[in-house]
């Protein structure tokens, strides 16, 4: 129970993480990437073919950031002069690329057979049961980092500005804002964000394949955000374990509903996340933890 | 030769494409959202073909039975979900419609699981025109196509009702300062759109296996097609989706099978960068 508590608590980590990306640039520049997944795998498999090749662990992790953050800019600046939600199908698009390449390039990600054996650090020193707690810390606390960071960054200038951007584009670039720029970059931390989250992630299963990385995951970070709180981000960590507790305490529900298959439960538990992404959009936008928009400092 | 039958082969495909195309591309042009329920909705409309074909064994009948069922989830989904949201952001639009189009798919693996199922037609010889093998069955899904799209634009340009969505997908202050009621031209809308995302439901659950995740597949090329024909142009859609479909097709010797889908995404990119405005469109600038 308490290994599988100590799991849970993990892959929360890495979903706020995600979450945490994405509240950064629709929260705070009102983009979305519904590739969020894409660059999920990204990270993941940057990590794993990095450190596969012998390089320290370390290396990988900040490959896979390098590597997500290329891809984000390579994204933005395809769509630069046009509409926002024009971003947001290509990031579609994108993640689906992502999904054919790790599918059918054998050579580089071993297709749908995956990529098992990555390096666990510090596994061998810890053993099972230590580099379960050892790992959960460390990603905890990297959460932690990235939460301050970000909430630091929202009460700063930039985030001041990068919300002017989100509320009025001609009105902020009218003030002399560098829309474009703070978009793109906003974009590019945003996806390195979602691969640092990936390597986290390839690291704790030691095992990826293509099949790790269903668009499912996309639609439990938008919940996530969504009912958290947009614009804020203790809102998108809070929403990521809420629902990443929701899913695996439904995970037990099955032996309480005999008469339903085990797939037939599956999918009533995707209906009521697409369901809740619904209802939180249409009777509470502003989530469990609204938005706090902090005035300026008098200067 | 090869590549002519390659071409006829794609015609077909790119019927499917086209009309997803166009669902997205009339909601896009007159709500001002992608869609992203689109391929979903056309999971529908393949699966309610694929119950009510056993019964009667016609085709037509299939197609408009998926077409109804269809024009109904996309106007519940107007009423229940969209129209709740009209004023507020596109991003929270466009999220909903993942949530609609997740909904969807999750009701649809519910009901029907996740084994591929298959429209059991039954097998006939090919015409053969000139050296070019047509099949009988792709005559018959083209025809449908055919019919749906006459009707779409029949719908646009000879009723009032139509010309109203036009007028609202040009300007829509202008149009409601003229009197049009919004409410009435947008709920026609959904029903156009639905119907023609199930109508191309159902030819691709023809063409292919019926499962949950088959609509979801096709966003990306609808997506492409709308963009490449040029937002909120229908027959910019029905053009673009033709041309993605026979390029994809005579593209399978080059790129191989698998990389079909990663094919409209490049030209996608490519319209983005370079004519934005698509085949015959107009451009969605950033405002």
């Amino acid at each position: 129970m308490l290994a599988y508590l100590i799991f849970a608590l993990t892959i929360g980590g890495i979903y706020a993480l995600l979450a945490l990306s994405l509240n950064l640039i629709w929260g705070g520049i009102g983009l979305v990437n519904l590739g969020l997944v894409g660059f999920f795998a990204l990270g993941a498999y940057a990590s794993a073919l990095l450190t596969g090749a012998g390089l320290p662990v370390l290396f990988g992790w900040g490959g896979a950031i390098v590597v997500g953050a290329i891809a984000g800019l390579v994204v933005t600046l395809a769509t630069t002069r046009l509409r926002d939600d024009y971003l947001a199908i290509v990031t579609l698009g994108l993640a689906e690329v992502i999904r054919l390449v790790a599918l059918n390039e054998r050579w580089l990600t071993n297709g749908s057979d995956g990529i098992s054996g990555i390096q666990a650090p510090m596994k061998s020193a810890l053993g099972n049961q230590g580099f379960n707690l050892f790992y959960l810390a460390l990603v905890s606390v990297i959460v932690l980092v990235v939460w301050l960071a970000l909430r630091r960054l929202d009460r700063s200038p930039y985030g001041r500005a990068m919300k002017a951007i989100r509320e009025d584009q001609e009105l902020a670039g009218f003030a002399g804002k560098n829309v474009l720029g703070f978009k793109v970059q906003a974009f590019a931390v945003s996806a390195a964000l979602a691969g640092l989250a990936g390597a986290l992630y390839a690291h704790f299963q030691s095992y990826i394949s293509p099949d790790h990385f269903q668009p499912l995951i996309t639609i439990y970070i938008f919940l996530a955000v969504a009912a958290g709180g947009v614009g804020r981000p203790a809102g998108g960590v809070l929403g990521a374990y809420v629902v990443v507790f929701f899913l695996e305490l439904t995970r037990f529900l099955p032996d309480l509903v005999p008469w339903l298959a085990p797939a037939q439960f599956a999918a009533c538990r995707e209906i009521l996340v697409g369901l809740s992404l619904i209802l939180v959009l249409r009777f509470r936008p502003q989530g469990l933890l609204p938005e706090q928009i902090v005035p300026a400092p008098k200067s | 030769m090869y590549f002519a039958q390659l071409a006829v082969n794609g015609l077909v495909q790119g019927l499917v494409i086209s009309l997803a195309a166009m669902s997205i591309t009339l909601v896009f042009g007159i709500v001002r959202f992608p869609n992203a329920a689109t391929g979903d909705v056309m999971t529908v409309g393949a699966f309610s073909g694929l119950v009510v074909y056993p019964m009667t064994g016609s085709l037509l009948a299939s197609g408009i039975f998926a077409v109804i069922v269809t024009a109904a989830v996309a106007l519940i989904s107007h009423l229940l979900v969209f129209r709740r949201l009209a004023g507020r952001s596109v991003v929270a639009l466009l999220v909903a419609s993942i949530g609609v189009g997740f909904v969807l798919r999750s009701i649809m693996g519910l009901v029907f699981g996740h084994q591929p199922m298959v429209f059991s037609m039954p097998l006939s010889r090919p015409y053969r025109i000139g050296g070019l093998a047509i099949n009988p069955l792709d005559l018959q899904l083209a025809l449908l196509a055919a019919v749906m799209l006459a009707l779409a634009f029949a719908v646009l340009h000879l009723t009032p009702i139509g010309r109203q969505m036009r007028a609202v997908a040009d300007n829509p202050s202008l149009a409601r300062v003229s009197g049009i009621r919004s409410g009435r031209v947008l709920a026609a809308l959904w029903v156009l759109a639905g119907a023609i995302a199930g109508a191309g439901g159902v030819m691709l659950g023809v063409k292919t296996v019926v499962n949950p995740e088959m609509g979801w597949d096709m966003l990306m090329p609808a997506f492409a097609a709308a963009i490449f024909g040029g937002i909120g142009s229908p027959a910019g859609a029905l053009l673009a989706g033709l041309i993605l479909g026979v390029v994809q097709e005579m593209s399978t010797p080059f790129v191989g099978f698998t990389y079909k889908i990663a094919l409209s995404f490049a030209i996608m990119l490519v319209v983005l960068l370079r004519r934005p405005t698509g085949l015959l469109g107009r451009i969605e600038g950033v405002r």
